[in-house]
């Protein structure tokens, strides 16, 4: 199968990639860009892990190829903070409310939240259970992981 | 102090930001890719294996099978599975080598340019198997028709038992004024931790064969990897990166060893590069072990007044193709079917039955939930029966200082188990009323609550403008169950505990820098952070300057396991030596000053083989818990609207982390208790993904988790730390079977109470 060439913007960047037309998206960002904070968990966009924003909606990057996401754009776990010293507020929440263990399902969870936050920016805990109930997560038990997006929604700042 | 308060996980920000790298995110310049094959065959004795066509893959670099292994033999605490099944072993171990007895037995390891490459030789490996009789499950294997591992000197399947010989039971069941009986049948559970298994190999510069993986216990994982590689252990490095979950399931060997056997073959070869395995979710579930799958018969007196007078038992543990730590995990049953209770008169008898089934193994709790989903049924039914609260029956009977345990020997000073119990039914809304337990505001000495109003229940808080199918309130039914439990910190038995620990001071005039050097597991638990509290409390200086260098065996000293609650215990008392003997370092002037310890806890006993006498452990933990629920009659969904949970942690070095642990815990519980199925049929997972086999997502957990933590000090713990993370999954299955029946007016003896086996059961009923 011959191979393909996409321009994919990624955590802002804009490049061309030459690709195989059967590669994962989720595969490509890890392995080829070397974006590895986006976690492969199930391979069958049940865990949530591979959450990533294409154009801005969250997605399973294990269920997508990467063709699909030429002339589109991608953000990872990694396009998130500016710089580690200045952290996204989401990220910020997570850190102080104990928001993880493991941290494999992080990624996936942030990703998830962030477009949700913006649409709800003062949801109820209902609604971040909601928002969240596609996303596992083995160690918390979820109460620290919805208590850090609550405080994140609760601080003014975010969204800016 | 930086102990007691709850700074920030020191792993925080690499997890927030991506830049945390676990197992399967590593690699190097000129990777390799390696794919594992398994048999797929429950029980078949391999007659040819020809690798020519995988080999003459384009790209392949090698196919490791049970040729090249120098020892095929591996076990935490028996060796009796080959590292890789096949024929032309070497003889060097006494396993026979050809026989798969498991569907997850590996036979090859295939290493390629690429991972597409290395599947495509895995598909090309040609073998014959001879099919051989299948014992899929106890009954079958119990014949002993043929033995699954005829090197055992036990010579049956049945190969481990375990008394308890305490009393006269005849006395005890003379002076039982009731007695209460039950059959109970526990599942496999899987650990669905959520990072697959996944590792790095190389030879480092030092020549050192290197295996960069998620593990629980880098030591272990070198001594095993030595065994089989027939290399000194210093010859071999293990290292942990991130580690993405672990509660037991990483205890025992995945891919350490065959990726230090290929990492080392090549290098022997002259072939220097690095190479990488990931496993896939279903090549996980498939390839290691699960919680015990179980039953027990059993039988209990009391008094009418609610004095237990005899216990009588019989376990069988389905442990699957291999020991793997089946041995201790049925220790830890067999002391807890009795539950945490004074028992003059027992007799009690467990065996281990090896099957074709996947192997039984480390699971948070190990063996406890299922020895304490006995007990606790026992005691509930035995409330009904007595038609005395359930607290109350529980505090007439239960461990306090100065016990004598099932083994006929004294419990560890510092038993806890009646405030723990106190505190839990206290937080859950019972009160002592004319000298009983009771419900607040309720004559009944029953456990039953009124059912609270629906538009009250706190169900009704969960629906939002998502919600499609809101409960019927006709056919929901409400409920509250209690139960409570122990649980050995450190390992039990004999078996050899240590914990090492080095400090090291760096300054002048004052201590401007500390380094603690560990090997503790950070699996998410957050006992990195803790350790550095510990560290900074116990040389006296700022958290802020006390740095970490953890898991890797080329620096960091034998640690012992992240298991059995047993870290913050043990780990504490190895800094607390480990800082004194700097800090004497420091006064002699020494710079930097280094001080190093190895501590050993008190020593424990195995069980005397025909009566069980022994001291077992050298440490408890102690915890109740009291479960709301409501359960709708019609659809049988379990739906947990409260759990309070009390825990004596001893000290909490980090409140916000055993919060985790409570909340982590109760959730993984209500998954073995209500919504994990594994399907094991003829010796083969029938549902090896995450969308068959169901964890707990966020819209299944309670309505709330209440801690209630105590601190009551354990006499030996450091600062009085308990071991805890067990703790909150133990008492769970048994309080929501109890609370189900309070709904009910059922008795479940069996677990996972999913919605359809619920709603057959009430219509049966």
């Amino acid at each position: 199968m011959s191979d393909h060439t996409i321009s994919i913007t990624v955590n802002g960047k804009t490049e061309e990639h030459t690709i195989e037309p059967r590669l994962l998206l989720s595969d490509f960002l890890r392995h080829q860009l070397g974006l590895t904070g986006t976690h492969v968990g199930c391979e069958h966009g049940v865990c949530g892990a591979c959450t990533v924003l294409f154009d801005g909606q969250p997605v399973r990057s294990c269920l997508m190829f990467a063709v699909q996401a030429n002339g589109h754009e991608i953000m990872t776990v990694e396009g998130l903070a500016k710089s580690m010293g200045n952290l996204h507020p989401l990220q910020q929440a997570f850190w102080e409310a104990h928001g993880l263990q493991c941290g494999f399902c992080t990624p996936g969870i942030l990703l998830t939240l962030l477009p949700f936050l913006a649409e709800n920016p003062r949801p109820t805990e209902a609604e971040v259970r909601e928002a969240l109930s596609g996303n596992l997560c083995r160690c918390t038990g979820y109460q620290h992981i919805v208590d850090a997006a609550l405080l994140a929604a609760s601080r003014m700042e975010f969204g800016n | 102090m930086s102990i007691g308060i709850s700074p920030y996980r020191v792993d925080a920000s690499g997890k927030v930001t991506g830049a945390a790298l676990f197992p399967g995110d590593l690699t190097r310049p000129q990777l390799l890719h390696a794919k594992v094959l398994f048999s797929n065959q429950p029980h078949a004795r391999m007659v040819r294996m020809d690798t020519r066509a995988a080999e003459a893959v384009p790209g392949v670099i090698a196919i490791f099978t049970a040729a090249d292994v120098p020892v095929n033999e591996y076990g935490l605490t028996m060796f009796d599975q080959p590292v890789l099944v096949g024929v032309n072993a070497n003889g060097r171990s006494p396993v026979p080598s050809d026989v798969s007895r498991w569907e997850g037995d590996q036979v090859a390891i295939i290493v390629a340019e690429t991972e597409a490459a290395a599947a495509a030789a895995r598909e090309r490996i040609n073998i014959e198997w001879e099919q051989l009789p299948l014992l899929p499950d106890i009954d079958t294997a119990v014949r002993d028709e043929i033995l699954l591992h005829p090197e055992h000197p036990a010579q049956s399947n049945r190969y481990h038992h375990y008394k308890i010989r305490k009393g006269d039971m005849a006395a005890g069941w003379a002076a039982a004024d009731v007695i209460v009986e039950g059959e109970y049948h526990l599942p496999n559970q899987e650990h669905a931790y959520l990072q697959p298994e996944a590792a790095l190999s190389y030879v480092d510069e030092q020549g050192r064969v290197t295996v960069e993986i998620a593990g629980q216990w880098t030591h272990e994982d070198q001594a095993q990897i030595a065994h089989a590689l027939d290399l000194p252990p210093e010859q071999v490095r293990v290292i942990y990166p991130a580690i993405g979950g672990a509660f037991g399931g990483r205890e025992d060997m995945s891919l350490q060893i065959v990726m230090a056997l290929a990492t080392w073959k090549l290098h022997q070869r002259g072939e220097m590069r690095p190479i990488r395995c990931i496993w896939s979710r279903e090549e996980s579930i498939i390839g290691h072990h699960k919680r015990h799958r179980a039953r027990a018969k059993t039988r209990w007196g009391a008094t009418k007044e609610g004095k237990i007078t005899a216990v009588e038992a019989e376990v069988y543990m389905d442990a699957g193709a291999y020991n793997y730590t089946t041995n201790k995990v049925m220790g830890n049953f067999h002391l807890t079917v009795g539950g945490p209770y004074e028992i003059p008169n027992a007799h009690i008898d467990s065996y281990a039955v090896y099957t074709n089934s996947v192997p039984g193994g480390a699971f948070r709790g190990f063996g406890a939930p299922q020895g304490c989903f006995v007990a606790e049924s026992q005691m509930n039914k035995l409330a009904e029966a007595l038609g005395m609260n359930p607290v109350a029956l529980r505090l007439k009977n239960c461990y306090r200082e100065n016990s004598i345990g099932i083994t006929q020997t004294p419990l560890p000073a510092g038993v806890s188990l009646p405030q723990v119990i106190e505190a839990c039914a206290a937080k859950a809304g019972w009160q002592v009323a004319g000298g009983k337990w009771q419900v607040a505001g309720e004559e009944s000495p029953n456990l039953a609550v009124s059912s609270p109003p629906i538009s009250q229940s706190p169900i009704s808080n969960l629906q939002s403008p998502f919600q499609s199918l809101p409960p019927n309130p006709a056919t929901l039914r409400f409920g509250r169950g209690f139960a409570c439990a122990y649980k050995n910190i450190g390992y039990s038995f004999g078996f050899p505990e240590r914990c090492e620990a080095t400090i090291e001071l760096y300054g002048a005039g004052s201590v401007e820098r500390v380094v603690l050097k560990h090997s503790a597991a950070e699996v998410g638990q957050g006992t990195h952070t803790a350790l550095r509290q510990m560290a900074a409390t116990a040389v006296g200086v700022p958290l802020e300057i006390v740095e970490l260098v953890m898991s890797d065996t080329a620096v960091t000293g034998d640690s012992g396991s992240v298991s059995a609650s047993r870290m913050t215990w043990m780990a504490g008392n190895a800094i607390q030596l480990a800082a004194a003997a700097a800090k004497q370092e420091w006064t002699d002037e020494d710079r930097p000053a280094i001080g190093h310890a190895r501590f050993t806890p008190p020593a424990t006993e195995p069980l005397n083989p025909e009566t069980g006498h022994s001291t077992p452990n050298f440490a408890y933990g102690y915890v109740a818990e009291c479960v709301d629920l409501a359960v709708d009659i019609e659809t049988g969904h379990i739906h947990l609207l409260r759990v309070v949970c009390a825990d004596d942690v001893g000290k909490a070095i980090n409140p916000r982390l055993i919060e985790g642990q409570v909340e982590g815990g109760v959730v993984q519980a209500l998954g073995y208790a209500v919504t994990e199925e594994l399907v094991v049929r003829d010796g083969r997972v029938l549902n090896p993904r995450f969308s068959t086999y169901l964890i707990p997502g966020v819209r299944d957990i309670p309505d709330a988790v209440e801690s209630v933590i105590l601190e009551i000090p354990d006499p030996r713990g450091p600062w009085g730390v308990r071991g805890m993370a067990e703790m909150p999954f133990i008492p769970l299955a048994p309080a929501i079977a109890a609370a189900l029946h309070d709904a009910t007016g059922v008795w479940f003896n069996e677990i996972p109470l999913t919605p359809g086996k619920v709603a057959a059961k009430l219509r049966d009923a």
